[in-house]
């Protein structure tokens, strides 16, 4: 067995594949660490000066909580570019996202040089190209029919052949891999603390898991199919399929299946949901001071808050309802892409890392929880809470011939002492709520290697190697 | 000779296993991914339309919608990622288009962010040129390695011939296959009745479909270049796919990580405080005639200069800022034109750029619908002005007319003429290569 592997390897190691995926994942995981680097670099620096000026300027009126810039960006980006790096909070949860701020639109869509991005496509290929000829070359040249009249059991035969691909592939990705980290670490010591390394060395596990099912799938074929260079087409084939196709069809997919109203369909309500329910309602004050209903000028003016807020509870909700319906979409699309194993290895990944929708839905529950906290505070400072609105009135209402101006109302700022101004704080999950939230994205790469290994060894138990 | 050749070499290869699993898999991925885009361009149209049916603009609020483009069925480019609607004030004029639900509140992001498109012109980029490549690495080693091309040209065959009638053979096979796959995506897209086609976009897609096939000459002639320089038919596929991967995924990545570390981009604080000292001269007139302005209101009479001064300071204000985001926005193109020139030796990025031109689905057709925002923007405040110096005239001014001037195809040529020319040069160049190398081979 030791033998096979060691002439396997050797195989390997000698050739073109091999020379070019060492050559290309140095210099892309080097690439990865400079640009984090970076990147990393001014997004903190950013995100400290933003909060700083937001601690020095404490307001009843509207806060921002920022979201910190994940120190495993270079482990998997996961769309943070382009998520808000915080929100506008006024009082009762009334916000809106800042722009994301880095990226650029007009950029060609190409993916983030991540990690998951240089495994999940460049590694992915460079295993099938190790894997493709296993038995089918073995065939081709005869050298398998010896090889199988020697005792040796075909089960070995393929173990062997299996880890020589997967240890030929982790060569590679362990250099890439230190290289980047070496970067890092010179530059950003602090990011590689304890707890990183962990998420590092689970990400480890889990990039040999989703390789290992290329290396089953190359040697799949590989036994089904007799001539290499067909194997070859077929796999990648595949490859395309599971890393492109599957993925980025999946937003489209998940909008035509879904029975979630569409943003146009949402975005068509919030007129008339403004207009029933917040301008009819003020309009109708007249009416009622005329029927008697409303006396006194204080009576009127609280009329019209009450009824402008109510009006913004219907408008907030319908914005709370388009929030759940995109970020259904969204979740569906990933459904949708799960199918792909390339897709299963990303979720994993950004789940292991903190980053992706997962974590910038969490940031948002706890920008929520806070709000709460934000709004008892100006409730005891200022003694009531309105909420932030994006549009505002101004009307007037005739009361026994005097005539009353009515403006909506605003959040106030409170001018006393606003030392103990509540401080927003994220919530840091540990690498163990990573693997819950990524555990069944973790179980279906152990599933389509079971079964690609299933199938990889009985197909080749069945091949005739004549 | 030479057609007797082809003839040989065309059916060799419409025989052989590999070309027809190429085909099926182009073919099961173009009808795959065109019947997605439709239906997602029919989504897109509909909510288009019913927006400009149903979410009109009042006196104040002037929606503008941006339609999806017919093309993006075959050449998605950046069409569902630019937003769909932009609303502009006399107060504001937005820096980039957004959602339907507008700007601030849109999570259209959400939807589109990681997602790349898979369309016509990625199974050209990708599986096309991928085809190319099976087709042609062996199309010499293999006769080299088998024995055969020692036999052929001990016959009265000239080498220059055989090499010729070689990559006509191949040539034709893989321009066939791009008719096979084109056809199919067409009579799908043209199946469904809410699509129809201009006279202008019949000759974009022409244009499109002949740059295809340029693009995939390129790479024809690489791998036949290789094909003739190395002997044994795995080495030169090995040697070919890492020249696939390096052009297709790597380099083009590369130039985009490159133009970003080169080019730094002001940040969105920058970005305000330049606004605020643009309208800084302003400032405190505004101020001025901004309490002057509440007082007469309240006051129930504001006079017909105070309120014209107030909307053409806001109007300035807002034209100022629009300036800042404009030049912000010429950073952000001369950064992507960087990466693009980077990675502008990759026949994959040249064919990408040309290929959202020809679709109007890309940058170009974005700014041509930012620059009429911005001229409807104007003759918006003009009338504005109209509402507190002649209410008749107001009332009776038509409707401000908004259309995007359509980009004619000789601009959309002149436009490209790199991604034709340079591929027709390394189409000759590498042609040029393996000729010679396979004049002097040595063929024992």
């Amino acid at each position: 067995m030791k033998t096979i592997i060691r002439k396997e390897l050797l195989d390997h190691l000698r050739s073109v594949q091999f020379a070019v995926l060492l050559a290309a994942s140095i210099v892309l995981f080097a690439a990865n660490g400079l640009v984090f680097v970076q990147q990393y670099t001014r997004l903190n620096t950013d995100h400290h000066k933003a909060v700083a000026e937001n601690d020095q300027q404490p307001s009843t009126m509207m806060t921002r909580p920022y979201r910190a810039p994940s120190s495993l960006l270079f482990m998997a980006e996961g769309g943070d570019k382009s998520s808000p790096k915080g929100y506008w909070l006024g009082p009762k949860l009334t916000r809106s996202p800042m722009p994301a701020g880095t990226a650029n639109f007009k950029m060609p869509d190409i993916p983030e040089l991540d990690w998951v991005f240089i495994i999940k496509i460049i590694f992915s290929l460079y295993v099938i190209l190790l894997g493709f000829e296993a038995v089918s070359g073995e065939k081709e040249r005869g050298t398998l029919r010896l090889v199988l009249s020697n005792p040796v059991g075909r089960v070995k035969l393929l173990t062997a052949k299996y880890l020589a691909i997967i240890s030929s592939a982790a060569i590679p990705l362990l250099a890439g891999l230190l290289i980047s980290l070496i970067v890092i670490g010179v530059f950003l010591p602090a990011v590689l603390g304890p707890q990183n390394l962990a998420r590092i060395v689970f990400f480890f596990i889990l990039a040999l898991a989703y390789l290992s099912l290329f290396a089953f799938l190359s040697l799949l074929f590989s036994a089904l199919i007799p001539r290499s260079s067909l194997v070859l087409l077929v796999l990648l084939a595949f490859w395309i399929f599971f890393a492109f196709f599957i993925p980025d069809t999946s937003s489209i997919a998940a909008q035509k299946f879904s029975k979630v109203p569409s943003e146009y369909e949402m975005a068509k309500l919030l007129g008339p949901t403004i207009q029933g329910e917040v301008w009819k309602r003020i309009a109708k004050i007249q009416d009622r001071i005329q029927k008697g209903e409303l006396k006194t000028e204080q009576a009127v003016r609280e009329e019209a808050d009450r009824a402008y807020e109510e009006g913004q509870v219907s408008v907030r909700k319908l914005y709370d309802d388009y929030d759940n319906a995109m970020q259904e979409r969204a979740a569906l699309a990933q459904r949708i892409s799960r199918a792909s194993p390339a897709a299963l290895f990303q979720y994993a990944a950004e789940a292991v890392s903190e980053t992706g929708p997962t974590a910038e839905s969490r940031f948002l529950r706890d920008v929520r929880n806070y709000s709460r906290t934000y709004d008892d505070y100006i409730l005891k400072k200022v003694g009531k809470v309105v909420g932030t609105s994006p549009w505002s009135f101004s009307t007037g209402a005739t009361l026994n011939g005097k005539y009353i101006d009515l403006q909506s109302p605003f959040p106030q700022q409170y001018s006393g002492d606003k030392s103990d101004f509540p401080k927003f704080s994220e919530s840091r999950p540990s690498l163990i709520d990573g693997l819950h939230n990524g555990l069944w994205d973790i179980a279906g790469l152990l599933v389509w290697n079971i079964i690609l290994a299933g199938l990889a060894f009985s197909v080749f138990l069945r091949t005739d190697v004549r | 000779m030479l057609r007797t050749i082809i003839k040989r070499e065309i059916l060799e290869y419409l025989k052989s296993a590999k070309f027809l699993i190429g085909l099926g898999i182009t073919l099961a991925l173009a009808v795959g991914s065109t019947l997605i885009n439709v239906q997602d361009y029919k989504g897109r149209l509909q909510d288009y339309q019913a927006a400009v049916q149903e979410m009109k603009s009042d006196g104040f609020y002037q929606h503008l919608y941006r339609p999806p483009q017919v093309l993006s069925t075959l050449i998605q480019g950046k069409d569902r990622k630019l937003g769909n609607s932009i609303t502009v004030t006399y107060l504001n004029i937005p820096s980039t288009t957004s959602g339907y639900m507008g700007e601030g509140t849109s999570q259209h992001y959400r939807l589109v962010s990681g997602f790349a498109a898979v369309d016509f012109a990625f199974i050209v980029r990708v599986v096309l040129s991928l085809m190319v490549v099976f087709i042609a690495y062996n199309a010499v080693s293999e006769e080299k390695s088998s024995g055969t091309l020692k036999l052929t040209l001990s016959n009265r065959v000239p080498r220059d011939q055989l090499l010729l009638g070689k990559f006509l053979g191949g040539w034709f096979v893989i321009m066939g296959s791009l008719a096979v796959a084109a056809l199919a995506s067409l009579i799908l897209v043209l199946s469904h009745s809410f699509i129809a086609f201009a006279s202008g976009e019949w000759t974009r897609l022409l244009a499109f479909i002949g740059l295809s096939a340029l693009t995939l000459t390129v790479f024809y002639a690489i791998s036949l270049f290789v094909s003739v320089l190395v002997d044994r038919p795995s080495i030169s596929l090995m040697i070919l796919l890492q020249a696939w991967v390096f052009l297709i995924v790597i380099y083009p990545n590369l130039g985009v990580i490159a133009a970003e570390n080169l080019t730094r981009l002001p940040s969105q604080e920058h970005l305000a405080q330049q606004k605020d000292a643009a309208f800084q001269p302003y400032a405190a007139e505004q101020k001025k005639v901004q309490e002057a302005f509440s007082q007469g209101v309240q006051k129930g009479e504001v006079s017909k200069e105070l309120s014209l001064r107030n909307i053409d300071l806001w109007a300035k204000r807002a034209d100022l800022e629009h300036q800042v985001d404009e030049e912000f926005g010429r950073k952000l193109t001369a950064q992507t034109n960087l990466a693009r020139a980077i990675s502008g030796l990759s026949p994959a990025v040249l064919f990408d750029q040309a290929a959202e031109r020809y679709g109007r689905t890309g940058l170009a057709e974005y700014e041509r619908f930012m620059r009429e925002v911005y001229r409807y923007w104007q003759q918006h405040v003009e009338r504005s002005k109209l509402m507190y110096t002649d209410r008749e005239a107001y009332k009776k001014a038509p409707a401000i007319e908004f259309r995007v001037p359509v980009e004619t195809t000789a601009e959309a040529f002149a436009a490209t003429w790199l991604a034709w020319l340079l591929p027709a040069f390394f189409s000759l160049a590498f042609f040029a290569l393996g000729y010679t190398a396979f004049l002097k081979k040595d063929v024992r």
